[in-house]
């Protein structure tokens, strides 16, 4: 098995619990991200607080040193119980707008990462681009199509928000759980056409 | 719980168990609670990390995801625990995730870092952490892709039914 049991000389008796493998839901305020994580998850969205780490590059900083602090945010998650040995959590990024931000606790050891666009605020998804990006996880851009209708062809979309070819870019609706799993699915076979590399 | 046996006056409850270094058998009383500066104050004012007697992270970092299951010595320990050891005991006699322990019982992520850890020194928790390179793990993958496939959606359609996207 791949989970690791830490010293406990007496675990016997204790249910086995399943592996749990994780991925990230990413994007600006109010782009869908929690109704994208309530879709598909078995349990309400629960929401907890964790720590981030913002990365404030200040106006007023001439010295270009950003400047970092702790802050405590609150992140909306879901699971799904794929089989009795397998879990999988989403987790919602804290939506953020004026600061860079470090989500390290989330993305360490995530399968990947979904960005939500909303098209009408294409610029509220490059902090999570470019992080996603830096940190080298295999990533999706999923633009949440509210009203069933695009306001700008994929190619226009594609070309502002400066992705590569390699990130796949995907239409879904945040409502329905098919076209979440879909989204979800993209971003696992990316996942997995890496690792094969 | 022994700890209203032992206050004679309910505005001055001790204080939870972690704030002080006495041991969690003996909550200590607060007249007699002259080796500490602090006053004595109302446990719902406790600030997050005073359970943790300050401490921010454990000495092994936990994923979000960690599953973590109640020792049977843990539950039968359950009378003797108190507060958020009680809680996180009480909480996971089926695995749990320490994101789900937090947000179930309202505690910061990693205050139930901290308490996990102490929990799971003290025998009374099971701490299963994904081991590092899961996500790279071919064979794990291809099983989270095959689940997610058999997801249905709302239509009760599975992926395989459906147009490719």
């Amino acid at each position: 098995m791949t989970t690791t049991v830490l010293p406990n000389p007496s675990a016997s008796g204790a249910h086995r619990p399943p592996l749990p493998v994780k991925m990230v839901i990413a994007g600006g305020f109010g782009v869908g991200k929690t109704t994208t994580v309530a879709s598909i998850s078995e349990i309400e969205p629960l929401t907890t607080e964790a720590s981030i780490t913002e990365v404030a590059a200040g106006v007023d900083d001439l010295t270009h040193t950003p400047h970092k602090t702790t802050t405590t945010v609150a992140m909306d998650f879901g699971c799904i119980t794929l089989d009795p040995t397998l879990k999988l959590y989403l987790f919602g990024t804290p939506g953020q707008d004026r600061f860079g931000f470090m989500w390290d606790d989330l993305v360490a050891g995530a399968l990947g990462g979904l960005v939500i666009v909303d098209t009408r605020r294409l610029d509220d998804c490059f902090a999570a681009v470019d992080y996603f990006e830096n940190k080298g996880l295999p990533f999706a851009v999923g633009i949440n199509v509210f009203d069933g209708n695009l306001d700008h062809d994929l190619d226009e979309v594609r070309w502002a928000l400066d992705i590569p070819d390699s990130v796949p870019l995907v239409l879904f609706d945040a409502r329905e759980r098919g076209s979440v799993r879909d989204a979800l699915l993209v971003v696992l076979e990316l996942a997995l056409e890496r690792a094969e590399s | 719980m022994n700890a209203s046996d032992t206050g004679s006056d309910a505005l001055t409850r001790p204080l939870r168990p972690y704030v002080m270094p006495e041991s969690d058998d003996d909550p200590p009383r607060p007249g007699s609670a002259a080796t500490t500066a602090e006053p004595p104050r109302r446990s719902l004012s406790v600030r997050p990390f005073l359970v943790t007697a300050g401490r921010v992270s454990d000495d092994t970092y936990l994923p979000l995801e960690t599953q973590v299951v109640a020792t049977p010595e843990g539950l039968a320990d359950l009378p003797t625990l108190t507060f958020e050891q009680h809680d996180i005991i009480a909480a996971c006699q089926d695995p749990l995730s320490l994101a789900e322990l937090a947000a179930r019982l309202h505690l910061h992520l990693n205050v139930v870092r901290v308490v996990a850890g102490d929990l799971r020194s003290a025998n009374h928790l099971t701490v299963h952490a994904p081991q590092v390179g899961t996500a790279n793990d071919l064979s794990v993958l291809r099983r989270v892709i095959d689940g997610l496939r058999a997801v249905p959606d709302s239509r009760g359609f599975k992926r395989d039914n459906n147009s490719p996207a």
